[in-house]
């Protein structure tokens, strides 16, 4: 859960972006700091075919792919589409504004960059009745919080 | 007088496409080649050069009921040699496709024979005999029906029609059947249930923006065109549904 007090930011690409974009993108953001939890959002790209006949076989896919963000490798599992940021203060907005002007300059479309409230502040019922009292609320809003996989913590911005 | 199908409403241009695409008297502009053996690859159902499995002993070999609607219909080659029921799906991005799943329905039923369409609102799935399903995938996938890029035929996990496109102009496929490689020819490189396919079978190049645009069967309010403008269309969706309403189902007018 989040502290109402943060700011928080949205990145929406108007197209949906390859692991390299997201890679260069995620390190310019990560460059600029006053980061405190960021949310890689888009569609699922599984490991193996989740329904249908071919269910459970492999699933080779170019844009699953592991990433380097600031000093970890960051495992793909969505193609990215949007990317939600909580930050520190208000005074990084204008330089992450900068930060994604400059990455989708040569590119032939847009993103933009908005400001407002993203993640949940407070565990709904239905969050409780899933995954109990205990869950993590660092997570919990973001992605499921029973994943096994915590979430990869980037550090050197301070 | 006799009866002249009209297929549908409206003065704009995805009007005049979706009449050109229903009216069979109307020839669909080939766009692309593709062999029967790479139709059977993408299906999946059989192995390219293998008998068609049955269903039914073939018609000739089987005593028919006495049935005068059997009389008047003649059958399809493939429920003559009684194949099995197989399928082909499609999912059309809302990009400017140059068709979608209900346009796909009215298309095929128009055209084809034997066939059993199911229309959802991402994707469309066309069931019939084996043998008359290839015959009608060849004419779907090579006429201006399909956009590499723009539209998947994808038999399972249709996700993506309604999503934003890749950054290289794809529809966001979980399975990603399809490649737009280097050199920008898109390849089919798993079946349409997503089984890795032993050669990819291209598709051709995908179409240019201003092609789909003029090609379109959908109406775009933001960048293509609006579907308020086209006002014969309005009109003739209000009276139906004012008709409908009214009368429930039974609509006539007074």
């Amino acid at each position: 859960m989040t502290e109402a007090i943060y700011p928080q930011v949205r990145i929406v690409s108007a197209r949906f972006l390859r692991p390299e974009t997201a890679e260069k993108l995620l390190n310019r953001l990560v460059q600029v700091g006053g980061i405190r939890r960021m949310s890689i959002n888009g569609p699922s790209v599984p490991a193996t075919v989740p329904y249908g006949p071919a269910r459970g076989q492999p699933n080779p896919h170019p844009d699953r792919k592991v990433i380097r963000v600031g000093d970890q490798d960051v495992q793909l599992e969505v193609q990215v589409g949007t990317i939600i940021l909580e930050l520190e203060d208000e005074s990084y907005i204008p330089a992450i504004g900068e930060a994604v002007d400059e990455v989708f300059a040569d590119k032939g479309f847009s993103c933009t960059v908005q400001q407002g409230r993203f993640m949940k502040t407070r565990p709904t019922v239905s969050d409780y009745a899933k995954y109990g009292p205990d869950a993590d609320t660092k997570i919990l809003g973001l992605v499921d919080p029973r994943k096994k996989e915590g979430p990869v913590i980037i550090q050197g911005n301070k | 007088m006799a009866y002249k199908p009209q297929y549908g409403p409206g003065t704009s241009k995805v009007a005049a496409n979706r009449r050109k695409q229903m009216n069979p008297n109307q020839k669909l502009e080939k766009m692309r080649d593709v062999t029967d053996e790479d139709i059977v690859l993408l299906l999946g159902h059989r192995a390219p050069g293998a008998a068609y499995p049955t269903a039914h002993p073939p018609l000739a070999e089987q005593q028919e009921p006495d049935c005068p609607i059997r009389k008047i219909v003649t059958p399809t080659d493939g429920a003559k040699a009684g194949d099995r029921v197989r399928y082909i799906q499609f999912t059309d991005s809302m990009f400017f496709a140059p068709c979608h799943p209900y346009q796909r329905t009215y298309t095929e039923c128009y055209r084809f024979r034997g066939i059993d369409p199911g229309t959802l609102s991402g994707r469309q799935i066309v069931e019939c005999r084996e043998r008359d399903l290839e015959k009608y995938a060849k004419e779907l996938v090579e006429t201006e029906l399909l956009d590499p890029a723009r539209t998947g035929i994808r038999g399972a996990t249709v996700h993506g029609h309604s999503l934003r496109l890749a950054e290289d102009g794809m529809m966001f496929d979980m399975l990603q059947r399809s490649v737009l490689g280097e050199d920008g020819i898109v390849r089919y490189v798993k079946n349409q249930i997503g089984e890795p396919l032993d050669r990819p079978v291209v598709i051709g190049k995908p179409m240019d923006e201003n092609w789909l645009k003029e090609h379109t069967t959908i109406f775009h309010s933001l960048v293509g065109t609006p579907y308020r403008e086209d006002t014969e269309y309005i009109e003739y969706i209000q009276r139906i549904h004012s008709l409908r309403t009214k009368y429930g189902f039974m609509p006539r007018k007074e």
